[in-house]
């Protein structure tokens, strides 16, 4: 226990927004839970068989997510390069050495799942490992490390869920609900679906911007393992450039997870639907970092 | 709270680092291995960090080379550095007394950490040869202040788990050895 732990520091503002949002998301999903007990057993029905399906994708998601990209994992005799330098990150960031896996595709990316800090898998992409250098892929793979350490993952399944059961009544609620001439349960009913709407468009909506926020919080954890900011900078220009001009035929699968990847895959759609702050802030920060560091402005506020 | 403070510790309130009689276990270790199980030291040790492209920090480091060359003349410690293929950069010690090794490798970690740069340091490396001459590692992680073997085998990043083992059998009482195996992380192309 003498042993001093990792500084990763906080930026106290980045800090305290996502405390607001995750508390905002908090209230209302307490709130939506309200409704659905409000509404009876049907609300408390479905609310199970959400839990039963997030369960499922919770326990099933690292070999879901693996397979949908196509990644598979590596040995340290397939990926000596790779493994190596993981496990020099993880020395430096004081974690235990995750699971190490490729994904056979030329879109530059990487990404880290798992439920927990000793289950995790990264992910970087044959594209990535072609694109940037030594030092640029060593920013992006501290940056999703900075992710297991965070335990992004976990945070970014807890608060979907019930976006997702909001998503699932809006779906099939009316198989539920609806015609079977049961007068009585139809504006209970309503009500859930009303409910069901706000709360998937406020959750949506607090979802995303609690992604942006990790983002940030992932790029100042990478600059800080390997002390070399603009290592990571200089990896996102790449990959930011590089994605344009790669085919979009993959980015369907990816959709679903872009929340835990190094750059989103999707085009863009506007600050507030998307899942990564623009690459300009990210570069902008870590630029910042880097002045920082030059400048041996350590006392500074 | 500056970016600094935490990347390099902060000059002034940087934490503690695990107690430094953890890497000076090693000096009184050494009797075992060496009289009790044919474990040698190939007098040198190795301490590897990640350099910072700053100007402060090459100042830092420039400043405890030549510190080290002036109490080398004293003791007979010589030092060469090195970067490796990962952009980390290695200050190796040469001589043939451990407890010169282990007092070297704790002077550039404590200028590092009084520099507010301990956050920069990866691992110290001992080298030591059995008497069957295989190689034999002891790392410490400074970060948390333990030590374990490691034994590279033939083979692209292979090593000898078993004979891991057995070291740390022979040792594990007076070593702070750590206790987790999922964090005993190989170091590969140690250049010593």
């Amino acid at each position: 226990m003498a042993a001093t732990k990792t500084t990763f520091t906080r930026d106290a503002g980045l800090q305290t927004r996502m405390l607001i949002t995750m508390f905002l998301l908090g209230a209302l999903y307490v709130a939506f839970v309200g409704v659905l007990f409000a509404a009876g057993v049907q609300g408390f029905m479905i609310l199970l068989i959400a839990g039963g399906f997030a369960a499922l994708q919770f326990f099933a998601s690292d070999k879901l997510a693996l397979h949908a990209m196509g990644a598979r994992e590596v040995t340290p005799q397939e990926a000596p390069e790779l493994h190596a330098m993981i496990e020099r990150l993880c020395i430096q960031a004081d974690l235990p050495k995750p699971k190490i896996a490729v994904a056979y595709t030329e879109m530059p990316n990487a990404f880290a799942i798992g439920k927990s800090q000793k289950s995790a898998t990264v992910c970087a992409t044959t594209g990535i490992m072609k694109m940037l250098s030594p030092a640029e892929l060593e920013g992006v793979m501290a940056h999703e490390l900075a992710h297991v350490k965070n335990r992004d993952v976990m945070i970014m399944t807890i608060s979907s869920f019930f976006a997702s059961v909001a998503a699932m009544i809006l779906q099939f609620g009316f198989l539920f609900g609806g015609g079977h001439g049961d007068d009585d349960e139809g504006p209970g009913f309503l009500v859930i679906i009303l409910a069901s709407v706000v709360v998937y468009v406020l959750s949506f909506l607090l979802m995303m911007a609690l992604s942006r926020y990790r983002e940030f919080s992932a790029d100042r954890g990478a600059a800080l393992t390997t002390g070399r900011p603009s290592a990571l900078a200089s990896a996102l220009r790449k990959i930011s450039s590089g994605m344009d001009r790669i085919p979009q035929q993959d980015l369907r699968v990816s959709n679903e997870m872009s929340a835990f990847f190094i750059a989103s895959p999707k085009k863009f759609i506007g600050g507030l639907f998307s899942t990564h702050p623009p690459m300009e802030k990210r570069i902008e920060q870590l630029m910042r970092l880097e002045g920082e560091l030059q400048g041996g402005t350590l006392t500074a506020a | 709270m500056g970016f600094l403070d935490a990347i390099l510790g902060g000059k002034k309130k940087l934490k503690a680092p695990p107690a430094a009689d953890r890497l000076f276990a090693m000096s009184t270790a050494y009797v075992t291995l060496s009289t009790g199980h044919g474990i040698e030291t190939k007098g040198v040790a190795a301490i590897v960090f990640q350099p910072l492209a700053t100007a402060d920090f090459e100042a830092i480091v420039a400043e405890m080379e030549e510190l080290l060359a002036g109490t080398g003349a004293d003791t007979g410690t010589t030092i060469t550095t090195s970067e490796d293929s990962h952009g980390y950069r290695w200050i190796i010690l040469h001589d043939d007394d451990i407890e010169d090794l282990v007092v070297g490798i704790n002077a550039v970690s404590d200028a590092l950490m009084v520099g507010g740069y301990g956050d920069r340091v990866l691992a110290a490396v001992f080298a030591f040869k059995d008497n069957k001459s295989r190689r034999v590692y002891f790392i410490y992680n400074y970060k948390r202040g333990h030590w374990y073997p490691f034994v590279p085998a033939s083979g692209t990043q292979s090593r000898d788990g078993e004979r891991e083992l057995q070291v740390k059998a022979m040792i594990g009482g007076e070593l702070p050895i750590e206790p987790e195996l999922e964090r005993w992380f190989p170091l590969w192309g140690i250049p010593i």
